[in-house]
């Protein structure tokens, strides 16, 4: 009972938006999607949830092609933000909850169940464009979740909003997922994944570069990362001297380093000791989701995500 | 593609939500305001014209000192000029005071004339070598006016009844028509429903026709064009993307086809109540307004069977039309790009409005009837056909069964037109880049 994605391909005119795509996402997970702008994202949820057809490539969820699945298996949250304008609140949510065969008369319960959850009760009765920017999206995550789909899709869902709904959002994410719910998102916010997501995927322009559980994919790149801080030296110049010690980001009051899986992270430490150091902070751990995600998308071509030289006055 | 199946009952959630919010809106309720205001105006127009020419009298003083004038000479002019088409008008345009005999003077009533109790002196006098009367008349009004026209033929006819008069010839007696009776040839030409075959009953339902091609005409832009706004609205508030989950494509063409089509048949039946109720009125306000009832007549020729097709032709027509309008709606990103988006479809619905108003003068042409048999000009051709003539049967359900067949097939490439344009944004989408889009979309 997974949602697997076999071998996806989706071209518009000569462009290959998904290039042979296959991943799984196992059920009741929080799973994260990842690229740049143009990876290709919305584009693979769209063929998910069968609004675009691919190619070539299938899509299943609990073993049933998507093209046979009701559409109220899925819940979507798109990442251009709409709602009817002019139309009162509650009659949009229980619009989209009749659409997606919930009964009418429970609709009206399940959408006012959840505006008081999201603590917004009282605009009920107002139309969409008289409500904030925050509490449109909470609206459209509302209008997405309200028939109870068992996948949940949501592309960029915390983009353009302030840290307070997000807490919110993030809160009714987690509840979705206890109540067993599978959540995809898109997002290129790497803190947030690494908060949220059981398992990602990282897309760069239609290909799935890496993919699996967070823990497996920080490991696989077979290097440490040592973050280390000492009183009274913020440069540590000797660090880069050390045999298989790459310095890779010199913070404010500490320095990272990378150190090959064939050296002892912990000579560091030792090393430092022995220079009579005051080691105030010493951690071994994996690269960071952002690390290897520059790495991955950026080898293919770093010119895109570096600025041109500055054009010299003649 | 989900098909008929699933249809419902997303479809009608939609068509419901799409009633609402337009009649809902502004422009809605303005626009039947107004309406419904021309319709009963139109209808209560013989009324005004009634009271604008009831309120205008024209007082004639006519003066004579003939005494051998015929006998019905008051009756001549009057009946001249305030002629009786309609019995029960009690209104007389022309008020005729007579000063005849060597009783009067004529410098006295040209006195009341200068005083302006009189807008005309006719004076009658008789050539004392032909023996024919002489008319002179005093006036301000001007010689080439209606008034003075109308005053100047009934002088003639009066010279006229004088002559016959003097050659011991009543006037009367000429005018009694003879005996006059039609024998056809063919019996069986009475079988034939009665068609209208005088010249004035042709031209009534020739402007029958144009009215009701224009009201048709209106009602399909008018409508049509709403429903590329309401995909336009949707598209360029990116509610759509909500909908594309919510709903299949085929859902939603129906649903707005029907939800707007609804809200303008609400408008249309708002319009003709009015109507109605104006015709109904125009008893009642003429007794306010001139003391006297009249009996409404409905408009000539609109037959329960050219309503009927009026309305079967309007639904098919409106739908038909309406699903091209939201393909066309699909492809802009932008509610400010719908009048241009829509304007080859503009240009079909008034290719077939001008075809048919040529066609009203050879209704029963060739090319006329082939061409009522085109799905896109059969709403306007096959009313036409249906006021001005007469169509058998079979040939007004052909014309419905390819409309039909028309509409299915358009359903259908509607909903891949646009379930690949409301994806796309941006630039301007050519035919082409959408057929091809349309070719692998769902």
């Amino acid at each position: 009972m997974s949602l697997i994605i076999d071998s996806m391909s989706k071209c518009f005119g000569d462009v290959r938006a998904l290039d042979d795509i296959s991943l799984e996402v196992r059920p009741g997970e929080v799973f994260g999607f990842l690229g740049a702008n143009g990876a290709g994202k919305t584009t693979a949820m769209r063929v998910v949830l069968d609004i675009l057809r691919p190619d070539s490539g299938t899509v299943t969820w609990d073993g049933r092609p998507n093209t046979q699945l009701p559409r109220e298996t899925w819940g979507y949250l798109p990442e251009e933000r709409g709602l009817y304008a002019k139309m009162k609140v509650l009659d949009q949510l229980v619009f989209f909850a009749k659409l997606h065969g919930v009964k009418p008369r429970r609709a009206e319960a399940e959408a006012r169940g959840w505006l008081e959850r999201f603590r917004i009760p009282e605009y009920a009765d107002r139309r969409a464009e008289q409500l904030s920017k925050g509490n449109q999206q909470k609206i459209q995550f509302i209008a997405a979740i309200i028939h109870d789909p068992q996948v949940l899709l949501m592309d960029e869902p915390f983009t353009g909003l302030d840290p307070v709904n997000v807490a919110m959002l993030k809160e009714a994410f987690l509840e979705m997922r206890d109540r067993g719910k599978t959540l995809v998102f898109s997002t290129h916010q790497m803190e947030q994944v690494e908060e949220l997501c059981e398992s990602i995927a990282i897309l760069d322009r239609g290909k799935v570069v890496v993919c699996g559980s967070v823990r497996d994919v920080r490991r696989s790149t077979g290097r440490q990362v040592v973050r280390v801080a000492v009183e009274g030296d913020s440069e540590m110049p000797w660090l880069g001297t050390l045999d298989g010690v790459l310095v890779t980001r010199r913070g404010q009051d500490y320095v990272e380093a990378e150190v090959a899986h064939s050296h002892n992270a912990e000579a560091v430490l030792q090393a430092a000791l022995d220079r009579g150091c005051r080691v105030r902070h010493f951690e071994i751990t994996d690269p960071s989701l952002e690390q290897i995600f520059i790495e991955r998308v950026g080898q293919m071509d770093t010119s895109e995500r570096t600025l041109a030289p500055k054009a010299v006055p003649a | 593609m989900s098909g008929w199946r699933t249809l419902l009952p997303n479809a009608w959630y939609i068509a419901a939500r799409e009633y609402r919010g337009r009649i809902a809106t502004r422009s809605f309720l303005l626009g039947t305001i107004l309406l419904a205001a021309i319709a009963f105006a139109a209808t209560e127009s013989p009324l005004l014209i009634d009271y604008l020419q009831g309120t205008s009298q024209t007082s004639v003083a006519v003066y004579t000192s003939l005494n051998d004038l015929p006998a019905d000479a008051h009756q001549v002019l009057d009946s001249q000029l305030n002629p009786r088409t309609d019995s029960s008008n009690a209104h007389q345009e022309f008020v005729i005071s007579w000063f005849e005999g060597s009783g009067e003077n004529e410098s006295d009533v040209q006195h009341d004339l200068d005083e302006g109790q009189f807008a005309a002196l006719l004076a009658i006098d008789r050539n004392a070598q032909t023996g024919d009367l002489t008319f002179t008349l005093r006036t301000d009004m001007p010689s080439d006016g209606r008034q003075t026209g109308m005053i100047q033929s009934a002088v003639n006819y009066l010279a006229l009844d004088d002559r016959l008069a003097r050659a011991g010839v009543s006037i009367s007696a000429i005018q009694t028509p003879p005996s006059w009776s039609v024998v056809p040839l063919k019996p069986s030409a009475t079988d034939e429903p009665a068609k209208v075959t005088s010249v004035s009953g042709q031209i009534t339902s020739s402007i029958l026709s144009t009215v009701l091609i224009v009201l048709m005409l209106m009602a399909i832009i008018t409508y049509g064009t709403w429903v590329a706004m309401s995909v336009g609205e949707e598209k360029g508030s990116r509610v759509m993307e909500l909908m594309l989950n919510a709903a299949t494509p085929t859902q939603m063409l129906a649903g707005k086809v029907v939800g707007n089509g609804a809200a303008g048949l609400t408008q249309y039946g708002a319009t003709i109540l009015a109507a109605l109720a104006g015709l109904w009125a125009q008893g009642p306000i003429r007794q306010i307004v001139f003391g006297n009832g009249v009996s409404s007549t409905p408009p000539a020729g609109l037959s329960p069977a050219v309503f009927a097709a009026f309305i079967v032709l309007f639904l098919l027509g409106f739908i038909l039309y309406a699903l091209l309008y939201a393909a066309l709606g699909s492809l802009v990103s932008r509610q400010e790009d719908i009048q241009s988006a829509t304007s080859p479809l503009m240009m079909l619905i008034m290719s077939g409005y001008f075809i048919s108003i040529f066609g009203l003068s050879a209704i029963n042409e060739t090319w006329v009837v082939l061409l009522s048999y085109v799905p896109f000009f059969t709403p306007y051709l096959m009313l036409a056909r249906v006021a001005m003539g007469h169509v058998e049967w079979w040939e007004f359900s052909l014309a419905i069964g390819i409309m039909l067949a028309t509409i299915g097939v358009a359903l259908f490439l509607a909903a891949r037109i646009y379930s690949a344009g409301v994806l796309l944004y941006g630039q301007r989408v050519g035919l082409r880049q959408v057929l091809k889009a349309a070719r692998v979309s769902r």
